[in-house]
């Protein structure tokens, strides 16, 4: 049941998808990995729009080279835990959700645990090995990675819904070499809150997703493209899971 | 015949976008991809290794399609292509 404070809270939005809506998000549990240049709108925007709960992993510590786009931290944080300083934001902008933030690097060992019973993942990282472990992870849970990334003026997003959409590794089977990459920190911003719009769109079960189709923000002409991204049969990370998919539907 | 190349993030920086270019009919993908991105030693070598082969993590496609990188030397372009060359924006 929705509070009188959060139906006055999420009045706007209420507008749009009603109690029904906003009891939806309430219940949810989303996990967000990385508190950095796309965690910080992500995790802002979901906070503000009541997703009952937020789990935010990260390991760093909040630097000052940080800070041009990473909105979560301010001058004061510098030096302080991300998680310490994201769970107080968080807290601050919304106290009627729960936040709990984890102070861990996302190993393939503890991935499956932090992610918990969350009803999906967003990638907010900055590395592909560990955005494939996170992949495997929703591959095994069934649960969508919300997938971002940024360089520069550009931007991707995708959404995975396992089983029905290509996997991360089916659309990038390959990282790129790690770099300390340029970026400007509107880039985050777009491409974060496109990702928290997908978040909110699937908890409502509604709108068209970003399912099968990998958008490409272009800042610098201010120009979108939509590339269509395919499953790989022979995928290592899911193509197990399409094969039984398949067969499944033969039988019928 | 004409095609249209597509290069997209990093790519586009180096070797800009959207060009159309004339190719003789049997061209290949990989030949075409070469000889446009020669035209910036950065562009070429980000998206090439010393061998000349594309990088692992260079996404293809041909309009819409996935081309694997395996294949690129044996496919060839054809008029009215929409070729798409981008790496994966690892960033956060």
């Amino acid at each position: 049941m929705l509070s009188e404070r959060e139906c006055e809270r999420y009045k706007r939005q209420m507008m749009l998808f009603g109690d029904e809506g906003q009891e939806r998000l309430k219940k949810a549990h989303i996990f967000i990995a990385g508190a950095g240049g796309l965690g910080s709108p992500v995790s802002l925007y979901l906070a503000v729009a009541g997703i009952g709960t937020i789990t935010i992993a990260d390991m760093d510590e909040v630097d000052r080279s940080n800070l041009n786009r990473q909105i979560l931290h301010f001058d004061r944080d510098i030096g302080r835990k991300k998680t310490a300083s994201a769970e107080e934001k968080l807290k601050e902008i919304n106290p009627d959700i729960t936040v709990n933030a984890v102070d861990m690097k996302i190993e393939e060992t503890n991935a499956a645990n932090l992610v918990g019973k969350a009803d999906g993942i967003v990638d907010a990282l900055d590395n592909y090995p560990t955005r494939y472990i996170l992949n495997d992870v929703a591959i095994a849970k069934k649960i969508p990675l919300f997938h971002g990334g940024i360089r520069g003026f550009y931007g991707q997003v995708t959404t995975i819904i396992p089983g029905k959409t290509p996997c991360l590794k089916c659309i990038f089977p390959k990282a790129p070499p790690k770099e300390v990459f340029p970026v400007v920190g509107v880039t985050p911003g777009i491409i974060g809150i496109l990702q928290a719009n997908e978040v909110i769109k699937y908890l409502l079960g509604s709108g068209l997703l970003l399912m099968g189709r990998l958008f490409i923000w272009d800042g610098m002409q201010a120009h979108a493209d939509e590339i269509c991204v395919e499953r790989n049969p022979a995928c290592v990370a899911c193509g197990s899971v399409v094969k039984k998919k398949t067969t499944a539907g033969k039988r019928k | 015949m004409t095609v249209k190349i597509r290069f997209f993030a990093r790519f586009r920086e180096l070797l800009g976008t959207d060009i159309m270019t004339d190719v003789v009919a049997g061209m290949m993908f990989s030949s075409l991809i070469t000889t446009i991105a020669k035209k910036n030693p950065e562009g070429y070598d980000a998206i090439f290794d010393e061998k000349g082969t594309f990088r692992e993590f260079v996404i293809l496609m041909k309009n819409g399609k996935r081309i694997d990188i395996a294949d690129a030397a044996k496919t060839p372009v054809e008029d009215g292509d929409e070729i798409a060359v981008f790496p994966p924006v690892a960033g956060g």
